[in-house]
């Protein structure tokens, strides 16, 4: 069975907020002395960034002082469980990616969207097949010799709750593909296994893989996208061979479900003045990390998280 | 590269990147030399500090903050058996003793100028090799990690003493390591529904238990006594003492290099290794453990050597070699640098500004680290009563910072009753560390080399780097443990027949 996890367009969203948030915002002074931000991810990593990137632009527009707490322990699963059971006063942010969701859905993570509110969604990373050209040229390569030798393809990854091994499952699901998977300590050592021809392909942003695309020594040949990308036309998606799923890696903030509805709204409000202001676009640009819009607001970000988790679900059910 | 070279020594020698760079070296020394607070600790507390700052700069400052703390580590090893970083472990094994001896000025000696030549022999196989040794190191995969770590487990065999205890420690060690989530398949592994044990134990609340607090219990036990060094000088130019460690510092400068150039296996492996072949080289095995320099020398050679070799990959190919390379590379990205095979050519005049402030770096720590250590030895003049408690709260401190969990605390304390209670029956403790840093490597590799083959083993022995390391590994057991056992049977015969 197929299911459809397109994503949502940015447009309703912002027509949304532009009705709704200004006003909220406007009602709620929501300027509170300090505020911790929990990052559900090690130092340094993609989410890490995120957060201190974020830090210094929202303590100047709630005129507050950021705390920065690294959880990374148990996926991240510690800070969701540390911003759920704070007060609910607006003052504890959780910054978490996808693995949120992967890992809720796999059951190592025992705080849902019952106890925790989605504020806002400010990136979305397009996951691609990335194989070592030396070995398959274009997608129609790897599919070739994916389908002739069944069981001999081996896709590298990162953990089991992974994003990544989300998108394996569900491209060896819909194409009936007999691709193996093996997870490794991190990015990193995948990397190192696909440079050296131990296997054959892995899923990853092409954000993270810019220095190997340009010494010619990785290559995306399949986007889980929708549409083909803007800056590589060339590359077929999944959804154009027919395969209805798409997937990314998305870096959002939480809060507390028992928090006023009013303080919420007044956060988004100073998510999306950040997210549109030059100084956010010029990191984002930086780091590649607009390949396309990341911005959705509460509402739409816990829908499309739901669709989600039931998609997890029911990949890893059938397992 | 000489031009490279040359151009890195003139962005270095600017006044206000000498400043960062001697400002790096005492931020490293103090947080290096405070048991919890390791190099990725400090590297992520200034990662913020350097994203105002233009990107040589930044990467100067994070990599000299990297060396330094990883030689530091040493100092509190040395004196008080706290080791500073998961790195100065091994150094404690007979740094500690040369302390009890009255020749703490000596190991420290020892340590430092083992330290400044592995760091600084490390530095130069960086800039001399960089993109050759990164292409070696690719032909490291899965069978090859797992041979490695088998051959690092047999280190067991030349800790001295109680063999069985030495075995029984590594298996401890093992059940240790296998907490949490298991590798592969996510499946949770001894949590008993806990989410702080979910991500496994944490290496450094184990070491700091089994070392640290286990020693402050028994000092406690044995009254208030000043330790006999309370007044001792450094001598790191002994020629004596040099002549006698020369070989060691440069074989365990080589082998750091070597292992620290491997992604995923860190300076903390490399002097492992280096120890225990230091043991077997040695003629008199019976003095290690018990305050032999070599002893001091290798694994600090080794684990400074290593720390600059973690940054072969790192620059050769974006992979980064260690957990503090791991959050460098992830402030290249912040800085809006691009890691990968293309990195060394895009940017060589950063890289070559590193390349010289890390010599430099090795430089300093010779300089600053005499007065740095006599600041630190007054401590020393301080009663036990006194300081005893102080090293407790400094360990609690340090335990908490690295995740910001009292369950590591806990967990630390824990461990520092067990150490105290399992070195009243003379156990080897460093054999629990063993399995701890090495048997994760060891059972997930061993297992994602199966799931490569489709469970054929026959990899191990036909990859040819993995063969000759478990052909090792296999002699080196045969020589520790099996041959002293025929030669006792043998003994035994030959008493029998005289008789």
């Amino acid at each position: 069975m197929h299911k459809t996890l397109r994503h949502i367009t940015a447009a309703p969203a912002l027509v949304a907020l532009m009705i709704a948030a200004p006003a909220l915002a406007q009602d709620t002074e929501f300027s509170p002395s300090s505020m911790t931000a929990f990052v559900a991810a090690g130092a340094g990593g993609g989410t890490d960034n995120f957060t201190r990137t974020v830090q210094p632009m929202l303590e100047e527009r709630l005129g507050t002082n950021i705390t920065v707490i690294n959880l990374p322990s148990a996926s991240g699963a510690l800070a969701h469980q540390r911003t759920a059971q704070s007060e609910p006063n607006g003052e504890s942010l959780d910054f978490a990616s996808s693995t949120f969701i992967t890992s809720r859905a796999a059951g190592q993570n025992p705080i849902g969207l019952e106890q925790l509110t989605p504020v806002a969604r400010m990136q979305s990373d397009v996951l691609t097949l990335v194989v070592n050209p030396e070995k398959y040229e274009t997608f129609e390569d790897f599919r070739a010799y994916a389908e002739a030798n069944p069981g001999e393809v081996v896709i590298g990854g990162t953990h089991a709750a992974s994003v990544d091994r989300m998108a394996f499952l569900a491209l060896n699901e819909a194409t009936g593909f007999d691709l193996n998977f093996i997870p490794y300590d991190n990015e990193g050592a995948a990397s190192a296994n696909l440079l050296s021809g131990n296997i054959d392909g892995m899923f990853n942003e092409i954000s993270a893989i810019q220095g190997y695309m340009e010494s010619g020594e990785m290559k995306p040949v399949l986007a889980l996208a929708d549409e083909r990308l803007e800056a590589y036309p060339d590359m077929p998606t999944t959804v154009e061979n027919g395969w209805e799923f798409t997937f990314g890696n998305e870096r959002g903030v939480f809060i507390n479900a028992e928090t006023d509805p009013e303080i919420i709204a007044a956060i988004e409000a100073a998510f999306e003045d950040v997210f549109n202001s030059e100084d956010y676009q010029a990191y984002a640009a930086k780091a590649n990390l607009d390949v396309r819009s990341g911005w959705l607001g509460s509402e739409d970000y816990r829908k499309v998280l739901e669709e989600n988790l039931a998609f997890f679900e029911e990949l890893l059910a059938d397992q | 590269m000489i031009e490279d070279l040359i151009g890195g020594f003139g962005v270095v020698l600017q006044p206000i990147n000498l400043l960062i760079l001697a400002s790096a070296v005492l931020i490293g020394f103090v947080g290096g030399a405070l048991p919890g607070i390791s190099g990725v600790i400090l590297v992520v507390i200034l990662l913020p500090v350097t994203y105002s700052m233009e990107p040589t700069g930044a990467f100067m400052l994070l990599t000299a903050i990297y060396a330094s703390s990883v030689f530091s580590g040493l100092i509190t090893a040395i004196l008080y058996r706290a080791p500073g970083t998961p790195e100065a472990v091994m150094t404690a094994l007979d740094g500690y003793p040369m302390t009890q001896k009255g020749e703490a000025g000596k190991a420290l000696g020892v340590g430092i100028l083992s330290s400044a030549v592995g760091g600084m022999l490390g530095t130069v196989v960086l800039i001399v090799a960089t993109p050759l040794l990164a292409d070696i190191a690719l032909q490291f995969s899965s069978p090859e990690f797992f041979a490695l770590a088998v051959l690092g487990l047999t280190v067991v065999a030349s800790l001295g003493g109680n063999l069985l205890l030495g075995l029984i420690g590594v298996c401890i060690g093992l059940v240790i390591a296998s907490v949490g989530l298991d590798p592969l398949t996510g499946a949770t592994r001894f949590t008993f529904g806990s989410l702080h044990l979910m991500s496994g134990i944490n290496l450094i609340p184990v070491i700091i238990g089994l070392f640290a607090v286990s020693e402050v219990l028994k000092r406690s036990q044995e009254g208030d006594i000043h330790l006999a060094t309370k007044k001792f000088t450094i001598r790191i130019f002994d020629w004596p003492i040099i002549r006698r460690i020369r070989m060691t510092v440069m074989r365990s400068s080589l082998l750091g290099t070597a292992i620290g150039i491997l992604p995923g296996i860190g300076a903390s492996t490399a002097a492992m290794v280096a120890y225990s072949e230091t043991v077997r080289w040695s003629k008199d095995r019976k003095s290690f453990g018990k305050g032999a320099p070599e002893g001091v020398a290798a694994p600090e050679a080794a684990n400074n050597a290593a720390a600059m070799g973690a940054l072969v990959p790192l620059f050769a190919l974006g992979i980064p070699g260690s957990g503090t390379t791991a959050i460098i590379l992830g402030a290249f990205i912040v800085h809006g640098l691009t890691p990968g095979p293309t990195f060394m050519t895009g940017n060589s005049d950063l890289i070559y500004a590193v390349f010289v402030g890390l010599l430099i770096v090795n430089i300093l720590i010779l300089v600053f680290s005499r007065p740095f250590i006599a600041i630190l030895s007054k401590l020393l003049d301080v009663p036990y009563s006194v300081l005893g408690p102080v090293i407790v709260i400094c360990c609690i401190v340090g335990t908490y910072s690295v995740q910001n969990s009292m369950m590591d605390v806990w967990l630390m304390l824990g461990f520092g009753v067990a150490g105290f209670l399992l070195e009243k029956i003379g156990f080897p403790l460093v054999s629990i560390i063993l399995g701890v840093v090495l048997g994760p490597i060891a059972e997930s590799e061993l297992r994602r080399s199966l799931a490569m083959t489709r469970g054929d083993p026959s990899v191990f022995w036909t990859r040819p780097i993995s063969a000759i390391l478990l052909a090792i590994a296999i002699a080196l057991v045969v020589m520790t443990v099996v041959m002293p056992l025929l030669r006792r049977r043998k003994a035994r015969k030959d008493a029998l027949r005289d008789a």
